[in-house]
C-alpha cells in the first residue's frame, strides 16, 4: 500500500464511501428490526410476567382468603365441637357424682333398716372401698413404654380408624367410709367405728366442739327426720393452707402449700368428710337413734381431680397451671374440690370456725377498717358483688396462706357469677373467660342430687366445672391453620420463585435475543465492511494503478502498463489505459526522434551552405571581388539567420516536449550575468545603448544551467535592446529573497500594451506590429527564455510601464514607457 | 608539430568531399570515411595526425570510433576534434568524456574549422 502514497485523493475516497454506503445499507435496517423486535419481546415479555404475578397474587390472596374462612370455620366448629364434648363430660361428670351420692343414700338406708351392731358396721366398714388413683409417689416408677396402639385387621375399618388403649392408672383401694356412728335421740354416739376400729371414744356430737374439725352441727337437723329422710351434710374438712408465689412462668405453688397436684405433689392434701345420717326405728316403730355414715371426701375429689378436657382424658396429677383442669363447688358456691387443696374450703380444728373465702385487696382494706373479725365481715359480704377480672386478690390473706375459694365473695372471679347463674336452674353450660393471661373456656353442670339441705334449690348438690384452655383445644384448628398458613406460604413462595424464575428467564431470553441481535449486528457490520472494502479494493486498486499511471505519465515517464486482469469495465479502462499510453509512448518516442533527427537534418544542410559560403569568403575557394563578396554575404546573413532561427525552434520544441536536459550545477550569479552581456556589448554599443550592470557580487550562486541562464540573460537584453530607441539605458538588477533570487532586466524602451503583458511570452508575437525584419528578432526568444526558466522551476514576469524609480533621470511618456522582466530562481543550497 | 594527414569522417558525402578538397588544396593529405568501421580501418591504416569525427553515423557512431581510437596505444594520442550536429551540453559532455579533444557544433564555417586545425599544429 505504499505506492499508494503518491496518490493523494482529496475528500472521501471510493473505499470509505462504498463501505459507509453497505454499512448504513445494511446495519440500518438490522438496528430498525432489532431495536423494534428487541422493544416488542420487551415489553411482551414483561407484560407476561406482570400478569402472571397478578394472577398468582390473586391466587393466593383467595388461597388466603379460603385458607382464612377455612380455618375460622373449623375454628369455630371446632370450639363448637370442643365445646359441646367438654359441656357433655361436664354433665355427665355431674350425673356420675349425683349418682354416687344417691347411691350413698341407699347405703344408709340398707344400714338403717338393721339393727344397729358394731360388726355389722365394721364389715359394712371393710366391704366397702373404691379405687382412687394412687398419686403418690411422684414421680411414678417407671413404667413400661406403651405399645403402638392397636391397628384394623378388617380394611373395610380402616376408614377413620382411632384406637385408645385402656388407662393403666396405678389404683388403691380406699375404704368409702371413715366413720360409722349410731347415735341416740340425744346425741350421745352408742356405736362408733372409726377408720376400721370399734372406738370406744364415744362423744356427745350434740356439742359442736365434739365432732370433726369442731364444726359439725347436723344434729339439729336431726330431730325433723321422718322414716327414710336423710340428712346430708355438707364438705367438712380442716383447712389447708397454701402460698402462691410469682415465678418466670406466671404463679407458682410454694412448697410449703397443701398438695395442688403436679405444681405440688408432696403437699398435705385436704382430708373432709360428708355425713350422712337416718333415723333408726325400732321393732316397736320408735325413733330410736340415728345411723351416721361419714363418707370420706376423697371420693368426690377422686370425681373430678383426674378428669382433664384435653386428648388425655385422665391424668394422674391435675394441674391448675395449665388451665384444664375440673372443679366442684356445693350448693354454697364454696370450693369443694381443686387442684390446688388450698382453694378447698374448710375449717380451722382448733376453733371449729369457717376459714374466710378469698376477696379482693379492695374490699379487705375495707374489712381492716370494718372493725370485725374477717369471719364475721365476708360473712356479711354481700354475694357476687362488683366482681371483676381486674381486682387483685388481698396480699394480706395471701401472705397467710388462708386462700380458700368461696364464690359469693370472690370478687376477683367474674366466672363465679356465672356458674352461679348458669347453675340457678340446674342446667348446664359454658362461656369464655380472659383469665391469667389466656382465653379459658369454663364449663358447669349442676350436679343433681337434692337430698336433704341440696334438695333446697335446683342446683342441687352445687356444680362442677371444666376449664379448659381455649388455646389446647384449638390445637387441631391451631395446627391446620398452621399447616394451611404453611401450605399457602409455600405457594406463596413457589409462585413468587416460579414467577421469579420466569422473569429471570424472561429477561434472560430477552438479553439473550438483543445480544444475539447485537452481535449479528457486529458480524454483519464486519462482514459487510470487510466485504465492502475488499469489493471496492478490486475497484480503488486498479484506479489507483491507472492515477499512478496517468500522473507518472504527466511527469513525463511515458513507459506506463497498467496490469489489470479482469473483463469488466475497469479491466476495460486499464487496457484502453495501456493502448493510449503506448500510443503516447510512441507519439513521444516519435518526438524525440523528430527533434533528434530533424535537428540533424535541418543543421545538415545549413552546415553545407555554411562551410562552402565561409570557405569562399574567406578566399580558401579563390580570390574573389567585391561584389562576389557582398552578394555572398546576404548568404551569409541569411544562413547565421536561419541557423538562430533552427536553434529557437529545436529549442522550443525541446521545451515543449519537456526534453530539454538541464545541466544543473551551483553558478555564480554576478558571472553569468558579466558573460550576458559581453555577448550582447557589441550590439548594444551598435544602438548607442548603455548597459549598467548592477548585480552584486556576494549573492548565494544559484542552482541552474549555467549556458541555459546565459542564453536567457541574453534573450532578455537582445529584446530590450531592439525595442529601444538608440541611446537607451539597460538596467541589471538582482538580489536574494528567502530561498530564491530575483533577477531583474528593465528598460526605458518602448515598452508593451498592458494587454500584452502576458501574451509577449507567446510563440511569434510581436507588440505594436513590429515586424522581425527591423528589430532582428524571431519572436520566439521569451518564449524560449520563459521555458528555460520554468524548467528550472522559477518563474518570469513582465511589466510596462517601468515602475518609477527605475529610470529617475530619464524621461519616460507615452510612447516610451520601459518594460522590466523579472526572474526568480532557486538558490543553490549545499 | 606538423599536421600532414587528416582523417575526415563524415556520413554526408558531400561535406567529406568539400573538406577533402579544400584541405587537400592547402598541402594536407586527406583520408575520408562515412561511416565508424571505415573510420577505424582508415585510422589504422593510415595513422592520420589528426581526425575530423562526426557523431551520428551508420554502424558505429562518433563516440563509440572515438572510444577505441583512445584505448588503442597506436592512436590514442592522436587528437580528435568532434564534429555534430547534436549541440545539448549533455551531448557535449559525453563527448569530451569519451574522450574529444575539442567538440565543434554544426553548422560551423570552413575558416572555423580551419583554425583549430592550425591549433593542434601549434602545440
Amino acid at each position: 500500500m505504499d505506492k499508494n502514497k503518491d496518490v493523494k485523493i482529496r475528500g472521501i475516497g471510493i473505499i470509505p464511501k462504498l463501505v459507509i454506503s453497505f454499512l448504513v445499507l445494511s446495519c440500518v435496517p438490522l438496528i430498525f428490526i432489532g431495536y423494534t423486535t428487541d422493544k416488542n419481546l420487551r415489553e411482551t415479555g414483561l407484560e407476561t410476567i406482570q400478569r402472571a404475578e397478578e394472577m398468582g397474587a390473586k391466587n393466593l390472596m383467595s388461597a388466603k382468603g379460603i385458607g382464612r374462612f377455612a380455618v375460622e370455620d373449623s375454628v369455630r366448629a371446632l370450639d363448637e365441637k370442643a365445646t359441646e364434648a367438654i359441656e357433655v363430660r361436664t354433665v355427665d361428670l355431674a350425673l356420675r357424682i349425683a349418682g354416687f351420692l344417691y347411691e350413698r343414700n341407699q347405703d344408709i338406708l340398707v344400714l338403717a333398716s338393721l339393727p344397729p351392731d358394731p360388726q355389722m358396721y365394721l364389715n359394712v366398714y371393710r366391704f366397702s372401698n373404691r379405687d382412687v388413683i394412687a398419686s403418690r409417689p411422684w414421680p411414678p416408677e417407671e413404667t413400661p413404654p406403651q405399645p403402638p396402639p392397636l391397628q384394623w385387621k378388617n380394611p373395610e375399618n380402616r376408614a377413620s380408624w382411632r384406637h385408645h388403649p385402656p388407662h393403666d392408672f396405678r389404683k388403691i383401694r380406699k375404704p368409702l367410709y371413715r366413720e360409722f356412728t349410731f347415735i341416740d335421740l340425744k346425741g350421745r354416739e352408742r356405736i362408733k367405728v372409726s377408720d376400721g376400729r370399734l372406738s370406744k371414744d364415744l362423744k356427745d356430737i350434740s356439742d359442736k366442739k365434739n365432732t370433726f374439725c369442731k364444726a359439725e352441727d347436723y344434729f339439729l337437723n336431726l330431730g325433723s327426720l321422718k322414716r327414710g329422710e336423710i340428712y346430708v351434710s355438707r364438705v367438712i374438712g380442716p383447712y389447708v393452707k397454701g402460698w402462691l408465689q410469682k415465678s418466670p412462668k406466671g404463679v407458682a405453688v410454694a412448697p410449703e402449700s397443701a398438695y395442688a397436684g403436679k405444681e405440688n405433689p408432696e403437699g398435705e392434701a385436704f382430708r373432709g368428710i360428708v355425713r350422712w345420717a337416718t333415723p333408726v326405728f325400732d321393732g316397736r316403730g320408735e325413733k330410736a337413734g340415728y345411723v351416721t355414715m361419714a363418707l370420706d371426701h376423697i371420693h368426690i375429689m377422686e370425681f373430678t381431680d383426674h378428669l382433664v378436657p384435653t386428648q388425655e382424658r385422665y391424668s394422674v396429677l391435675s394441674d391448675a397451671g395449665s388451665g384444664n383442669y375440673t372443679f366442684m363447688w356445693d350448693d354454697q358456691d364454696q370450693c369443694i374440690s381443686h387442684p390446688r387443696d388450698f382453694f378447698i374450703c374448710g375449717y380451722d380444728p382448733a376453733t371449729g370456725e369457717e376459714v374466710p373465702g378469698w376477696i379482693s385487696e379492695a374490699i379487705y382494706n375495707k374489712f381492716m377498717k370494718s372493725g370485725l373479725s374477717l369471719a364475721e365481715f365476708v360473712r356479711r359480704l354481700p354475694s357476687f358483688n362488683g366482681f371483676s377480672l381486674k381486682k387483685p386478690g388481698s396480699r394480706r390473706q395471701g401472705e397467710s396462706g388462708c386462700i380458700p375459694l368461696n364464690c359469693r365473695v370472690l370478687d376477683t372471679a367474674p366466672q363465679c357469677r356465672g356458674w352461679h347463674r348458669g347453675s340457678e336452674d340446674g342446667g348446664s353450660g359454658s362461656f369464655l373467660i380472659y383469665w391469667s393471661g389466656l382465653w379459658k373456656l369454663t364449663t358447669y353442670a349442676a350436679i343433681p342430687y337434692y337430698t336433704g339441705l341440696y334438695g333446697n334449690s335446683k342446683r342441687g348438690f352445687g356444680y362442677v366445672t371444666i376449664g379448659a384452655n381455649v388455646a389446647d383445644f384449638h390445637k387441631a384448628a391451631a395446627i391446620t391453620k398452621q399447616k394451611i398458613e404453611r401450605n399457602i406460604q409455600v405457594q406463596g413462595e413457589d409462585i413468587k420463585s416460579s414467577t421469579e424464575e420466569s422473569r429471570v428467564f424472561i429477561v434472560g431470553a430477552l438479553t439473550r435475543n438483543r445480544n444475539l441481535a447485537i452481535g449479528i449486528l457486529i458480524i454483519s457490520a464486519l462482514v459487510v465492511a470487510g466485504a465492502s472494502v475488499a469489493i471496492s479494493l478490486k475497484i480503488t486498486d486498479p484506479l489507483r494503478r491507472l492515477t499512478r499511471g496517468a500522473v507518472a505519465m504527466g511527469k513525463g515517464d511515458l513507459h506506463q502498463s497498467i496490469n489489470v486482469k479482469s473483463t469488466d469495465e475497469i479491466g476495460l479502462l486499464a487496457k484502453s489505459f495501456n493502448e493510449m499510453a503506448a500510443s503516447v509512448s510512441e507519439l513521444d518516442q516519435m518526438k524525440s526522434e523528430f527533434v533528434t533527427i530533424t535537428s540533424h537534418e535541418l543543421r545538415t544542410p545549413i552546415h553545407a551552405m555554411l562551410l562552402s559560403i565561409s570557405g569562399v569568403l574567406e578566399g580558401y575557394s579563390g580570390e574573389i571581388n567585391e561584389e562576389v563578396r557582398e552578394d555572398l554575404g546576404l548568404a551569409k546573413d541569411g544562413i547565421e539567420r536561419l541557423t538562430r532561427l533552427v536553434e529557437n525552434l529545436l529549442d522550443l520544441s525541446r521545451i515543449e516536449a519537456k526534453k530539454i536536459d538541464f545541466n544543473m550545477a551551483p553558478v555564480p550569479v554576478a558571472e553569468i550575468v558579466d558573460k550576458a552581456v559581453q555577448e550582447v556589448l557589441l550590439l548594444a554599443r551598435s544602438h548607442h545603448h548603455v548597459i549598467m550592470n548592477h548585480v552584486p557580487g556576494d549573492l548565494h550562486d544559484i542552482n541552474a544551467d549555467r549556458d541555459r541562464i546565459i542564453q536567457v540573460m541574453v534573450n532578455l537584453l537582445s529584446n530590450s535592446i531592439k525595442y529601444t530607441p538608440d541611446g537607451g539605458t539597460l538596467i541589471i538588477e538582482a538580489e536574494t529573497e528567502e530561498d530564491k533570487v530575483i533577477f531583474s532586466f528593465a528598460d526605458n524602451g518602448f515598452g508593451i500594451p498592458e494587454s500584452a503583458a502576458e501574451k509577449v511570452f507567446e510563440e511569434f508575437f510581436q507588440a505594436d506590429k513590429i515586424t522581425s525584419r527591423e528589430v532582428g528578432g524571431s519572436g520566439l526568444g521569451l518564449t524560449i527564455a520563459r521555458g528555460i526558466i520554468e524548467g528550472h522551476g522559477g518563474n518570469i514576469l513582465c511589466e510596462s510601464p517601468v515602475p518609477k524609480g527605475w529610470f529617475p533621470d530619464l524621461p519616460l511618456d507615452k510612447k516610451r514607457k520601459g518594460s522590466i522582466f523579472t526572474f526568480r530562481l532557486p538558490i543553490h543550497i549545499a | 608539430m606538423r599536421i600532414r594527414k587528416i582523417l575526415v569522417v563524415d556520413d554526408e558525402k558531400a561535406i567529406s568531399a568539400y573538406l577533402d578538397r579544400k584541405l587537400t588544396r592547402l598541402g594536407h593529405i586527406v583520408f575520408t570515411a562515412e561511416d565508424g568501421e571505415e573510420a577505424l580501418r582508415q585510422a589504422f591504416l593510415h595513422f592520420p595526425d589528426i581526425i575530423l569525427l562526426d557523431v551520428r553515423m551508420p554502424k558505429l557512431n562518433g563516440i563509440e570510433v572515438l572510444k577505441r581510437l583512445k584505448s588503442d596505444e597506436r592512436t590514442k594520442d592522436v587528437p580528435v576534434i568532434l564534429l555534430s550536429a547534436k549541440a545539448q551540453s549533455n551531448e557535449i559532455t559525453a563527448g569530451l568524456e569519451a574522450g574529444a579533444d575539442r567538440y565543434l557544433c554544426k553548422p560551423i564555417g570552413f575558416p572555423d574549422i580551419l583554425r583549430e586545425i592550425r591549433a593542434f599544429e601549434e602545440e
